[in-house]
């Protein structure tokens, strides 16, 4: 029952941090807003509402935009949970994404296959690049001891400028105005569950088998196991037998291919070429996601939701109103901060944590009274 | 007018004899573990005051809400009659109290003199650099006014227990306290370190200080203190005069009962050897030779002890053992194969395994459950997998088989292990180690700060797998434990074996304490018989 009750006080806590951000980014919009009831309209209902005249629909095309936006960030959400379940902070997943999404393109355009299979292939080839360019940094942290951090975080802009290098000279479509590759062939595309536009293709199906995949694999399996372990104490794992180095480089790894699937599936599903010019932003999403879902992949949909339904919000309000679309970034930092904070709203914790042992105190006691024995 | 005057000058006259008052204390930790209850603790001016209790009955925590580390969760503080809140250490350091850790809170690499210093150094006419001889100068001041003989130009690293503890104690003097706590001050020092200390502590009690002295050592209570204070489960037990009531009877308020911590034990029969080491030798990173071409042999079927005052390279013996660490020279053979830069699961996979002294750092993954923890060694056992995920129901069966068998006190084996009292997180990390059936067992302090109840079992259940043939190799600060515990006794001083003592039962600590402090070394000959050869 006690731990019941801190569960609900857990969930509690970070629906209260949500709630604030949110009440904070209305403060901002209060400030630097001429409209700003219209801005939070826009803000808080405008991803799946349609105001109009008659009345206010279910904007359902609105709503699904929104789940095909959660595709990518759903594996670099998963990709970041298994990193940080290590307590590895690694921030390569942008470049992986990036590369996985290059990579996957390549294999769209060159090679010559039957449709259902090609796409496995591309988005194979896509994981297999995003695992291999993370050998780099847990190699780096393993044996050299060298931040995983600061390498991969570098290593996504060395990653961005090989790939755009190979863009411009190599692949580029010398017939097309701006830099991008041929076209992907029809075979290698991922098409939509119901083709109406919205881009949420079979992906996201994908990305949904991906979290129990993860979700299985960290709580059911010997490496899951052993990551976490390692996460919360790597002397402890290491004390107990466990092959701490190659874990170590496993985790980075398994981040990297799921980054890497994401960014080709996310290519292959939203374009008909390769355009990304720059390193997509969903790696960062990625961190985030996993921070408000505490790293178990079963709440990263969850979070991936929340996060595609706050973006759209906010380039609403933008598009509606007269408040900047960076308001996502002020909104962002605040959950961070909350969610970040482990003294908030600890008194109240503090005191639940004392009303269950006072009264499992007083229940031993009685008990002790009863039976006249001493525990 | 007049009589209210008269009245408040009396008041003040009773509260000016208790210089702390502290009134309902309670405290529970975030973790749940209702440390304190209702105590009230009263300390006279210019008294030595015991504090008495085993561990976890909740001394300590009082003393740390006094000296601001912790906040009470209910409950007052009154120093000379007002009621404060002391919020932090500066905050009490300031209020005239200071504390002298159990485990020195000193920087080692710095000097004695400023480590005394540390936060207040003095500075040159420039008001930006250390006047390191002006430091010492306050030092050596120091030292001669409160007769504590230290080194000042020594670099802590190099001095031994007891004069760290001195210069803990001068810290706490130059910055002004006037009441000291000393929290198990004994427990690292030797017996004649101990009788030294008191006579300092008399000394300063003469000068008007105010000493409140936490221990779980009765002797040394009825010889130095005035009062004390019996704590048990984190209640009060009563303050009583030190001169009115006997040994037995503060035993028992302290137990609850007649614990008599004999250890029941038949001969042990000895067999092959199982763990040989042979010139062991390590210097550390700041120089010092930790391990001196150290020798000995564990046999199958006995339990060998280690004893030792803390520092003297018993910790650097036993990461050696489990290649935490490398040694520079020597060889270590688990039945006749080097054990020497294996991986740990290979060292476990030869029927090694460790009951590690720091079990918070390398015992347990706190936030992880008891099941998660005591499958730590045999997760990737065939028998708990089913293809590529785990047999759920075969972890969840050893699991709780392991709760039951080793009397963890829990919810259930999904409860959190830093939600456990460290009894029971002690009894996890024995019941991982004891259950994979070792050939050898290196029980690095078993029972440190845990409660009888607990320490009793497990120094059971480290005999009954002695007796059941493997080797244990037993290292414990803990005198009455290695002494109770072990068939054979080593003792090491520097580096070095001092002693070995083939029957460990007739040894009584005075003897013990010469050799733990250097006094007394046996002969080459002597010694070289813990080899078996």
């Amino acid at each position: 029952m006690s731990d019941k009750n801190l569960f609900l006080f857990n969930i509690l806590r970070g629906l209260a941090a949500i709630l604030l951000a949110l009440a904070v980014a209305a403060v901002f919009i209060f400030i630097s807003s001429d409209e700003p009831l219209t801005a939070l309209k826009y803000l808080l209902l405008g991803p799946v509402v349609s105001f109009k005249s008659t009345g206010n629909v279910f904007n359902t095309t609105s709503f699904l935009t929104i789940l095909a936006a959660m595709i990518p960030t759903i594996f670099s959400g998963l990709a970041v949970c298994v990193m940080f379940s290590a307590n590895q902070f690694n921030l390569g997943g942008e470049g992986a994404i990036m590369l996985g999404g290059f990579v996957g393109a390549l294999l769209g355009i060159y090679l010559k296959m039957n449709t259902g299979l090609h796409q496995v292939v591309c988005v194979l080839g896509g994981a297999l690049a995003g695992g291999l360019i993370m050998l780099i940094p847990a190699i780096l942290k393993v044996k050299l001891g060298a931040s995983e951090m600061v390498t991969s975080l570098m290593m996504n802009y060395v990653v961005m400028f090989v790939i755009l290098h190979f863009l411009n000279f190599v692949f580029a479509d010398r017939s097309k105005g701006a830099t991008q590759t041929f076209p992907f062939q029809e075979t290698a595309k991922i098409p939509e569950i119901i083709a109406n536009g919205t881009k949420l293709t079979w992906g996201f199906v994908v990305a949904l088998i991906f979290v129990v995949i993860i979700a299985l694999f960290m709580y059911r399996t010997k490496w899951g196991y052993a990551i976490r372990m390692i996460g919360i104490n790597q002397s402890f794992a290491q004390y107990s037998g466990m092959q701490v180095g190659t874990v170590i480089i496993l985790s980075q790894v398994i981040g990297g291919m799921l980054s890497g699937m994401g960014g080709s599936i996310e290519v292959l599903g939203r374009f008909g070429t390769f355009l990304w010019r720059e390193l997509p932003g969903y790696g960062w999403l990625g961190i985030t996601i996993a921070i408000l879902a505490k790293n178990n992949p079963i709440f990263v949909p969850f979070a991936a939701f929340f996060i595609a339904y706050l973006n759209k919000g906010c380039n609403l309000m933008a598009t509606y109103s007269d408040v900047p679309s960076e308001m996502i970034d002020i909104i962002q930092a605040a959950i961070f901060l909350f969610f970040a904070a482990e003294q908030f709203l600890a008194k109240y914790r503090q005191r639940i944590v004392v009303h269950n042992t006072q009264r499992d105190l007083a229940v031993q006691e009685a008990a002790a009274s009863q039976g006249g024995s001493n525990s | 007018m007049e009589q209210e005057v008269i009245v408040e000058q009396k008041d003040f006259v009773e509260q000016e004899d208790f210089v702390i008052q502290m009134r309902g204390i309670s405290k529970v930790y975030p973790n749940g573990i209702a440390a304190n209850k209702d105590v009230d603790f009263i300390l006279r001016r210019g008294e030595i005051h015991a504090i008495m209790g085993e561990n976890g009955a909740g001394k300590s925590t009082l003393m740390k809400i006094l000296f601001g580390l912790e906040q009470p969760t209910s409950g007052e503080i009154l120093i000379n009659g007002e009621p404060v809140a002391i919020t932090s250490p500066s905050k009490a350091i300031s209020l005239g109290i200071g504390m002298v850790h159990q485990h020195f809170m000193l920087v080692p690499s710095l000097t004695v003199a400023e480590n005394i210093v540390l936060g207040m150094a003095p500075t040159t006419k420039s008001r930006v650099l250390v006047d390191f001889k002006k430091a010492v100068q306050i030092a050596e001041e120091n030292a001669a006014r409160y007769n504590l003989r230290i080194d000042p130009n020594a670099k802590v690293m190099d001095i031994p227990v007891g004069m760290k503890q001195k210069v803990e104690i001068l810290k706490a003097l130059v910055r002004g306290a006037k009441i000291l706590i000393l929290d198990e001050p004994t427990a690292v020092l030797t017996t004649q370190e101990t009788s030294e200390l008191f006579k300092e502590l008399i000394a300063l009690k003469d000068q008007g200080f105010t000493i409140v002295f936490i221990s779980h050592k009765l002797k040394e209570i009825k010889q130095i203190t005035d009062r004390l204070t019996i704590m048990r489960g984190g209640r009060s037990m009563g303050v009583y005069n030190t001169a009115d009531i006997s040994e037995s009877e503060i035993s028992r308020l302290m137990v609850g009962r007649d614990v008599v911590l004999k250890v029941v034990k038949g001969k042990s029969q000895p067999t092959d050897t199982v763990l040989k080491v042979r010139d062991l030798e390590y210097t550390n990173r700041w120089n010092k030779k930790m391990l001196d071409k150290l020798s000995f042999s564990v046999r199958k079927g006995e339990i060998l002890g280690i004893a030792g005052v803390e520092g003297n390279g018993q910790r650097e013996l036993v990461e050696m053992l489990f290649n935490l660490n490398v040694p520079d020279a020597g060889t270590v053979t688990v039945c006749g194969e080097s054990i020497i830069k294996l991986s740990q699961d290979k060292i476990r996979n030869r029927g090694v395994s460790l009951v590690p002294e720091d079990r918070m750092t390398y015992g347990i993954a706190d936030i992880a459950s008891i099941e998660e923890n005591v499958i730590s060694d045999r997760f990737s056992n065939k028998r708990f997998n089913k293809g590529p995920l785990f047999n759920m129901r075969e972890i969840h069966h050893e699991s709780n088989n392991l709760i039951v068998d080793y009397r963890i006190l829990a919810k259930s084996a999904k409860q959190q292990v830093k939600m456990l009292s460290g009894g029971n997180i002690q009894k996890v990390v024995v019941a991982r180690e004891l259950s994979s059936q070792p050939t050898l067992l290196i029980a690095d302090q078993p029972t440190r700060g845990i409660d009888v109840g607990a320490t009793e079992f497990i120094r059971n259940q480290i005999v009954d797998l002695s007796r059941g043939g493997t080797a244990v190799l037993l290292v414990s600060a803990d005198l009455n434990e290695v002494i109770e515990l072990s068939d054979s006794l080593i003792v090491m001083y520097g580096g070095k074996i001092v002693a070995y003592f083939e029957d460990s039962s007739q040894l009584d600590d005075v003897t013990m304490g010469e050799y733990m402090l250097g006094l007394k070394h046996q002969t080459e000959e002597e010694i070289a018989k813990v080899c078996y050869e």
